[in-house]
């Protein structure tokens, strides 16, 4: 009988939800827009700086030293310094920079003079690559003088968080959890919108002067909220991609993302006086859940107060499991943090909801 | 159809002593009275007197922090599912869903009652509603969301039905229906408790009627008998005298109330003779010291 009230109320909330223009348009939008926006992103990080080199008889000695002591570097070989200075002026090939070695490089460095290497650069190229390819230059020239450089460095870099050199997250996978947790705001504010409703319009105090009991409206509600933000971010996850690996983690994700997206709708919507006061109180909760997502965006080690927000778990255990493949047991510290925000968002909105409808 | 199991004696509505405050207000104070299968019993008070708490209580939506509610023989609020199955609410407010039609409405209640093979369609009809079954109930009058409350009081074929206001604010054809509504109800069976501020559909609907003010009821009776003990009666006898028209009020409960009767209507030029009792109303102020309104 139970499970039948529940059922009746969860038919009816998807009947109201349904029903409302504003909501579908606004599930559309964000359904279209958030896949294309996705697959308009590049999927894949080029590692490796271009450069154009102008002299055809050293190319292949300027080759062998990048090979062998520069990697990160191809070589675009030009007849002569015009060609190279028109390629880089007209952006051609994909060159960020191009190094003009003068013909007479091997007679000037045996008769003990110094030859001028020449480096190229487009006036945009930022400041950090130009000193990058100063040294670049100098190491290549020494390599084809035969004379070792001055000192032999040895650099030992200290990384703050995951270290991506040589795996770098292309922006779709980075947009990936932003995405998915937007969806699941979107949803959120649905279904605050419908709880604000039943409060503003009492119609939760004549379902209430029926047989069914409180415990199950809640269910009713949460039932309900769970399985609207999770059937959509399924599929928009499915749309962007997101299911290629380890499939049932990545539904066990946004599970939990939906429980927990859940229990802060019946919140905003417990404290929603109307539309414009839902979607207030709506975006105080999304704003912040959001951040972690934002961080994503952004390489380094998260700082504490992030760590502390409850979509951290949420964003952390999606991009280690699509981006790095990583397995159940390595990411389930994130899960059980991720877990223990979404039964504690659900209960203190199953409390507060409770709270509001029994002073209705 | 939901029948009693309860003996006639029993009274279908019992409360006894029951007391609620909001904070350290005192909403309702040893409130006691009983209505039983078949009555309607009338509650009159203004607002904020503790009727829709008193009402609130009935539903089980607020708990009583002293005395006892029982409805149909059973404790409200321990039995609290078992009576609201076979209670029947129309609310002060039209909480009704908008964007579902009435028929969708009366489903989805229909649903929650448990009541099987619902049919909407006889009771619409009842409620003068069949040709908006299937309009949303956004499109609906006021009236006419107020004759879907009322439809939707009625579903599981209540025995207990508690309405607040229920013709508030109704025009005269569509408070008619109603008044209709519910004396039919009570003719079936339903105990009634009726919530209203208007006195002449609590005089004519209402077995008895009981004044509530400030939490407390002062008096509960049949509105006859409320105007006999509490009223006064009197006699306007108006008469032609020339040009000018004389004008007579006699007290009924005087000493020599015959004779001056009989001296008024036996001169010439007798015009009209109206006979006139106190209002409920009337008798509430000389209760409560205040009028119902506000």
């Amino acid at each position: 009988m139970t499970a039948s009230r529940i059922r009746a109320i969860i038919l009816k909330d998807l009947r109201e939800f349904s029903r409302n223009r504003f909501f579908m348009f606004i599930t559309l939008l964000v359904l279209v827009c958030y896949v294309a926006v996705f697959w308009f992103l590049p999927d894949s990080v080029d590692e490796t700086v271009k450069i154009g080199v102008s002299n055809t008889i050293l190319s292949t000695t300027v080759g062998g030293v990048t090979e062998s002591g520069t990697a990160g570097f191809a070589l675009e070989i030009y007849s002569s310094e015009e060609d190279l200075r028109t390629a880089i002026e007209e952006g051609r090939d994909d060159i960020v920079a191009g190094i003009a070695i003068p013909p007479d490089f091997f007679e000037s460095v045996a008769a003990g003079k110094t030859p001028t290497v020449l480096l190229l650069t487009p006036a945009s190229l930022p400041p950090e690559i130009q000193l990058l390819l100063d040294g670049a230059v100098t190491e290549i020239a020494f390599g084809i003088a035969g004379i070792a450089p001055p000192v032999d460095p040895i650099t030992e870099a200290v990384v703050l968080g995951t270290d991506r050199a040589g795996n770098q997250i292309s922006l779709q996978q980075q947009m990936r959890p932003l995405i998915l947790i937007m969806v699941l705001m979107v949803e959120t504010f649905a279904l605050s919108s419908l709880i604000a409703i039943e409060v503003q319009q009492r119609t939760a105090v004549a379902v209430l002067a029926t047989p069914v009991r409180i415990v199950d409206f809640l269910a009713a509600k949460g039932i309900f909220g769970i399985g609207l933000a999770f059937s959509e971010v399924v599929l928009l996850g499915l749309l962007i991609g997101a299911f290629a690996v380890n499939a049932p983690a990545i539904l066990v994700i946004l599970l939990l993302g939906a429980v927990l997206v859940t229990g802060f709708g019946m919140i905003a919507g417990s404290y929603g006086r109307d539309f414009m006061g839902t979607l207030l109180v709506s975006m105080l909760f999304m704003i912040p859940l959001m951040i972690p997502a934002f961080g994503a965006l952004f390489p380094g080690s998260a700082p504490m107060w992030v760590k502390a927000l409850p979509t951290y778990g949420l964003v952390q255990a999606i991009i280690r499991v699509t981006a790095d493949g990583e397995s159940w047991s390595q990411i389930a510290p994130s899960l059980l943090l991720l877990a223990a925000w979404g039964v504690a968002a659900f209960a203190v909105g199953a409390f507060i909801l409770r709270r509001r409808v029994a002073t209705l | 159809m939901t029948t009693s199991s309860n003996s006639a004696a029993v009274p279908a509505i019992d409360v006894a002593g029951v007391r609620f405050s909001y904070g350290d207000i005192r909403a309702v104070d040893d409130v006691s009275f009983s209505v039983a299968s078949g009555e309607i019993l009338g509650f009159l008070g203004p607002n904020g007197a503790g009727k829709s708490t008193t009402i609130k209580m009935l539903t089980g939506q607020l708990k009583p922090e002293a005395g006892d509610i029982k409805i149909l023989g059973m404790n409200m609020p321990g039995r609290r599912e078992e009576i609201q199955a076979r209670l029947g609410v129309c609310f002060e407010e039209k909480n009704l869903y908008l964007s579902m039609t009435g028929r969708e409405n009366l489903v989805f209640f229909a649903k929650l009652f448990g009541v099987r093979d619902f049919e909407p369609e006889p009771l619409m009809e009842r409620v003068g509603l069949s040709t908006r079954l299937d309009d949303r109930v956004s499109e609906y009058s006021k009236g006419m969301k107020q004759r879907l409350m009322m439809a939707r009081a009625l579903i599981n074929t209540p025995d207990v039905l508690l309405l607040d206001e229920p013709t508030d604010g109704l025009d005269p054809v569509s408070a008619i229906a109603i008044r209709g509504l519910i004396r039919h109800e009570a003719e079936r069976g339903a105990a009634v408790l009726l919530t209203t501020h208007d006195m002449h559909e609590a005089d004519t609907l209402s077995d008895r009627v009981a004044f509530i003010n400030q939490g407390s009821i002062l008096t509960i009776d049949t509105p006859d008998d409320l105007k006999l003990e509490y009223g006064r009666r009197s006699v306007r006898i108006r008469t032609r005298q020339g040009d000018g028209v004389d004008e007579q009020v006699i007290a009924l409960d005087e000493a020599g109330t015959e004779d001056r009767i009989r001296d008024a209507v036996s001169v010439e030029g007798l015009m009209t003779i109206h006979t006139e009792e106190a209002t409920l109303e009337d008798i509430f102020v000389e209760f409560a010291g205040r009028g119902l309104a506000g």
